[in-house]
């Protein structure tokens, strides 16, 4: 207390008969308090962000069962769809962009069924990304581990840097989870993203750029999609 | 402070609790497991729209209240569910019937016995649910219960 509210405001009474009060009221107010303790007897439970992060990516062909909103469930599928085009011998090296398409049969997503991507011009991709604790980990990002080149059976070699892709899908507005790109040929590419708690899908169409004079022959290489979570 | 405010602050205080009206947190010492692990898992694995973030596990727990000190009075007796982190929860459970059954929300209690108090403990088994907002879950959570008895 400050010298100037003890001058304004004079104890009743001598230091004894204060603290005598101050206890009687100290003991008032636990009085009063008591019936309700702070959780002294109190069972608990302890949880945490335990359960692991939940990934699911479907490049073409997936391994959902079912639809997500029919309760279906993410599985396993070891499909490996081929993007392909046959050039004309003619049109071989004109610079003419030739258009890709893909032996995946998937047009619709795998979320609803709502037919996203029209095959074979489409290649469908789409996962979702389920992790707790919103903002805290940022997105799931989706590489592609790509090739320098795709090769023949004769050994002749195509960079991957020929090919490239558009995105879009039937009823998309907005920005595209998996954006168009260009195959970086021999390095680890980011190929888009998926924010926490959300389903991601984007419909691909490949082409190849056709801007080189390779041997004749087939020409294969494989690019592997990969969904990390942070 | 002035001897006026420090009456007004007792009256305050004593008004909040009414005379005829007293609660007891109940002694659950006995309850196992005490300090309970807890699994939880999406209620919806894959983040359907509308996106449900919602986590939930079950457990089950030996309940074992010690209520000697009302035995042969009547009372109610509740399960509270203190708001605390890590936000918004949910708790139902289930029992064998010596409680009731019931589902309380975070920041409020809800009955699980009401009558006579016949034996100086009260023993029953819940699976007890509790379901959590995802999002919200950032590290380990110890989330606290009690039982409170009201005397009537």
């Amino acid at each position: 207390m400050s010298p100037l509210r003890r001058d304004t405001y004079p104890r009743l009474g001598g230091a004894g008969l204060h603290n005598a009060r101050r206890l009687a009221r100290l003991v008032l107010c636990a009085a009063l308090l008591a019936p309700v303790p702070d959780t002294v007897c109190a069972f608990t439970i302890t949880i945490s962000n335990g359960p692991p992060k939940t990934v699911y990516l479907q490049v073409g062909v997936g391994g959902f069962i079912g639809q997500y909103n029919t309760g279906g469930t993410p599985a396993n599928n070891a499909t490996v769809n081929q993007e392909s085009v046959s050039v004309a011998a003619a049109a071989v090296g004109n610079g003419t962009a030739q258009a890709m398409t893909t032996d995946s049969t998937v047009g619709a997503s795998s979320y609803d069924g709502f037919v996203r991507c029209n095959v074979p011009a489409q290649l469908y991709i789409g996962g979702f990304y389920r992790t707790p604790g919103l903002g805290a980990t940022g997105s799931a990002t989706v590489t592609a581990i790509v090739p320098a080149v795709l090769v023949d059976t004769g050994g002749d070699t195509l960079s991957f840097a020929q090919i490239s892709w558009t995105t879009g899908g039937n009823g998309d507005s907005g920005a595209e989870p998996f954006p168009a790109g260009t195959f970086s040929a021999g390095v680890v590419q980011t190929v888009g993203s998926i924010a926490q708690n959300q389903w991601a899908e984007s419909c691909w169409t490949f082409s190849y750029s056709n801007t080189t004079f390779p041997a004749a022959g087939t020409y294969a290489g494989r690019v592997l999609y990969t969904l990390a979570a942070p | 402070m002035r001897p006026v405010p420090r009456l007004l602050l007792l009256m305050v205080l004593a008004v909040a609790v009414p005379a005829d009206a007293k609660t007891t947190v109940i002694d659950d010492s006995g309850t196992l497991p005490y300090d309970a692990p807890l699994v939880l898992h999406w209620e919806q694995l894959s983040p359907r729209r509308p996106v449900n973030n919602r986590m939930t596990g079950t457990l089950t727990v030996r309940v074992k209240l010690h209520v000697a000190p009302w035995l042969r009075r009547r009372g109610r007796i509740h399960l509270v569910l203190p708001a605390q982190q890590p936000g918004a929860m949910n708790a139902s459970w289930s029992t064998q019937g010596r409680l009731l059954a019931g589902r309380v929300s975070s920041g409020s209690r809800s009955l699980v016995y009401s009558g006579l108090i016949t034996t100086p403990f009260i023993e029953d088994v819940l699976q007890l649910t509790l379901e959590v907002d995802g999002t919200q879950l950032r590290q380990l959570y110890h989330v606290n219960f009690r039982f409170e008895m009201d005397e009537e």
